[in-house]
């Protein structure tokens, strides 16, 4: 039969296997982003489909807008500072887990957790957490004399008030994030660590090189390609996410503390129903995220080169 | 039992697999398509705050269409979600038959039909409908009806009593000058604060609004031009600048729509603006503290205005992909306005109507009858007189300040109707930052008014060019 010799023949075989990823990456990530530039140089709002294109006054309009730059910048320091903690704490993380102790199973079950958790759920919970009135956190401080009483620590008032104050509402977004990608980036991070040939590390040891030194220059060398790619993930993740801002602060607390650009387009696209405007917003990720994948994906090869 | 597919079999059954992904929707759309010889209406609500209006309606909604031959289905979903799902139905151009707001939909106008008919046969049928659910359903510029507005929700002041009997302010705060002089009192020597938003967030767009109303100024006039900049609203701006100082704290900065009534049930709070849900929620919670709570109509400005905006405002649309079914949809509507002592009934008075000379139909309604009552106006004047679910014990008369509340409540968009200008900055919260830039310290009343006013500029101006607001 044809068909039966023309599929045993990989040149046949391996584009039909491809092709659902393929029609997959075009239905659902290529016509989106059609439309998105399309609806960025139109007219077109949620209540009206029917449009004419406008040019690039969108574009324009954004980046005269104060709100816009604002995010620009938020969204800038939610990703790099939150990528930056992840990196930290399941670089630390990864070096623990892949020691061997008592009750190692429980603490990587527990560390996996969050990333189990739909992050909707995981994100109402800390916003019970957090809770102006409710929080436990603020109780515990309370308790402890560190907040509550003339001359304490956080300060004599009663709560932290952790969504009405811009840093302190910042830093619960930040840490939330942190709190959900960690999990992800240290099996990443355990993986690459095993990966590492023993016989490094140990003729290092002998050599008399100390944690450090084996640190910066044995492990985070070698570890690079691995990095690099959690790096990607992490930004990529972060850059687009607007789940956690949402939930917790919907970009608040005035004026526009926490507005990242993913809920910044969602907040005109869909809330103030200017579909085009929403849509010039999320075209910025594009640039900003071809040039990051650009850079680490060049640094990666060079490091594997190397 | 053979271990491993072979590479056909794998493209075959994977074949199989795609073929049943691509039918799937098709075949899910056959299930939903309408029954041969009977008809679908579908319906799209919020999930009501009150959980029993929700559980009287559905039932209600299931019997209309067995009397009249129809299947009614009732789609409710969360509040937050109402805009995104219909906008994806437009696109789609299928979906529901009557999508249910709780805020003026106007920047939809385009899609849905004129109801011009069913307004003016509800006006016959049941009397003059309120004006501010008329300019939250009708466009004056394109003269078209984009939705039919069946209801609304009071928006009043909760005072917790003993705490203004302290300070000897026992009726409550009747101007927005009482706010500052006693809520100050009753936080510094009693520890209570004001709960009044200043987030992004729906009632601190409504106490916001309702605050410049009473200080004779506004986003737009009665036609429809920008006004916003002016040394009343400067002034309303550096007057909520001290009231935040004087009596609240950063808590209002990250104020959510469940902020009042935790803060009212915890105790926290000396004052907070929003419709009789909070102390609903006290009254099954904690009714020591909803025995405590009263209620005042808008606080008056500096010159005595005073209004208050809607809390809830119900518009009903029907999009025009459902022409087919627009005869139902709006004969459904008709009877819903014509059903409303029940909807006022088991939304426990959350819900007022739109037509107050609704005559009251006969028969078993399902609450206690209330004697001489021909119209929805005098069930409305019972009950806010006598409330029917008061507390055993509680005082009479608490929500007799609301009786008229009409009379003090206003649209979104008010002098003007709420065109999709006004709209979008309500969703995009253009009033809170305005107000928080100066509350925090980072911008003078002046700049800050300057700049809310450049941006509701943009935003009118894109809606005059979509031709759905009057010329300048």
């Amino acid at each position: 039969m044809n068909v039966r010799r023309l599929l045993d023949r990989e040149s046949v075989l391996a584009p039909l296997l491809l092709l659902p990823v393929v029609l997959y990456v075009v239905l659902f990530i290529g016509f989106p982003f059609v439309m998105s530039f399309v609806y960025s140089i139109s007219n077109v709002t949620v209540g009206n489909p029917d449009f004419r294109v406008t040019g690039l006054g969108n574009f324009r309009e954004i980046l005269a807008d104060k709100v816009f730059q604002k995010s620009l910048l938020n969204t800038f320091i939610f990703t790099f500072v939150s990528v930056g903690l992840v990196l930290v704490f399941a670089h630390a993380l990864a070096e623990i887990l892949i020691r061997d102790f008592r009750g190692k199973w429980l603490v990587r079950f527990l560390i996996m957790l969050p990333w189990t958790a739909p992050i909707a759920l995981g994100s109402i919970g800390f916003l019970w957490f957090l809770d102006s009135l409710f929080s436990p956190l603020d109780w515990l401080l309370r308790a402890v004399g560190l907040l509550g009483k003339p001359g304490a620590l956080f300060g004599p008032m009663s709560n932290l008030y952790w969504f009405g104050r811009p840093d302190l509402a910042m830093a619960a977004v930040i840490g939330v994030h942190v709190w959900r990608l960690l999990p992800l980036a240290t099996v990443i991070l355990i993986a690459g660590l095993n990966s590492i040939p023993k016989e490094i590390t140990e003729a290092a040891q002998m050599d008399g090189a100390g944690y450090f030194r084996r640190l910066f220059q044995i492990n985070l060398p070698l570890l690079f390609p691995v990095i690099g790619v959690s790096i990607l993930f992490a930004t990529f993740f972060t850059f687009t996410d607007m789940t956690v801002v949402w939930v917790l602060t919907k970009g608040g607390p005035p004026p526009h503390s926490t507005q990242v650009l993913a809920s910044l387009a969602f907040l005109k696209g869909i809330q103030g129903g200017d579909l085009a405007q929403g849509a010039a917003v999320a075209l910025f990720f594009f640039p900003v995220l071809a040039g990051i994948a650009a850079i680490v994906l060049r640094l990666v090869k060079k490091a594997v080169v190397i | 039992m053979k271990k491993y597919l072979s590479r056909r079999e794998f493209i075959r059954n994977a074949g199989i697999g795609a073929a049943g992904l691509a039918l799937g929707p098709s075949l899910l759309n056959d299930a939903f398509a309408q029954k041969p010889g009977r008809r679908t209406l579908r319906i799209l609500q919020w999930s009501h705050f009150v959980p029993r209006y929700d559980k009287w309606f559905d039932p209600y909604a299931k019997k209309w269409g067995e009397e009249h031959n129809v299947d009614v289905i009732v789609d409710h979903i969360g509040l937050a979600d109402l805009r995104s799902t219909f906008a994806s139905e437009v696109v789609a151009g299928k979906g529901h038959d009557i999508v249910e707001f709780i805020d003026p939909p106007s920047d939809f106008e385009p899609s849905v039909l004129d109801l011009a008919d069913i307004n003016r046969e509800a006006e016959k049928k049941f009397g003059k409908q309120a004006p501010f659910a008329k300019r939250s359903s009708y466009n004056p510029h394109t003269k078209k009806y984009y939705g039919f507005c069946h209801g609304w929700t009071i928006d009043p002041g909760n005072y917790r009593k003993s705490l203004w009997e302290k300070i000897g302010k026992p009726e409550g705060p009747s101007t927005w000058e009482d706010l500052i002089t006693y809520g100050s009192r009753i936080k510094s020597e009693l520890g209570v604060q004001l709960g009044i938003g200043m987030s992004q967030e729906l009632d601190t767009n409504m106490a916001e609004r309702g605050l410049l109303w009473s200080f004779d100024t506004s986003i737009q006039d009665a036609n429809e031009r920008l006004i916003l900049d002016n040394k009343r609203t400067v002034d309303a701006v550096k007057f909520m600048t001290e009231l935040y100082r004087k009596s609240m704290t950063p808590e209002v900065f990250g104020w959510t729509a469940a902020s009042n009534n935790q803060l009212l049930i915890a105790g926290r709070a000396s004052y907070i603006l929003n419709s009789i849900s909070a102390y609903r929620s006290a009254q099954k919670d904690v009714p020591e503290i909803a025995k405590d709570v009263y209620f005042t109509p808008a606080m008056k400005g500096p010159k005595g205005s005073g209004l208050a905006c809607e809390h809830v405002i119900y518009v009903s649309v029907i999009p025009k992909f459902a022409t087919k079914n627009a005869d139902l949809a709006k004969r459904f509507l008709l009877d819903l306005c014509s059903n409303y002592d029940r909807a006022m009934w088991e939304s426990e008075l959350y819900g007022s109507p739109a037509f107050f000379n609704t005559p009251v139909r006969s028969g078993d309604r399902g609450y206690p009858a209330v004697k001489g009552a021909k119209t929805l106006r005098d069930i409305h004047n019972a009950w806010f007189t006598a409330d029917p679910f008061a507390l055993p014990g509680e005082a009479k008369g608490k929500l007799l300040p609301l009786k008229d509340a009409e009379k003090w409540s206003t649209n979104v968009g008010h002098p003007g109707p709420a065109n999709p200008a006004e709209c979008e900055i309500f969703s995009t919260y253009v009033l809170p930052n305005m107000f928080a830039r100066v509350a925090r310290g980072q911008q003078s009343a002046e700049d800050s008014v300057k700049q809310a006013a450049a941006e509701c500029g943009k935003i009118f101006e894109k809606w005059r060019s979509q031709g759905l607001i009057g010329k300048k």
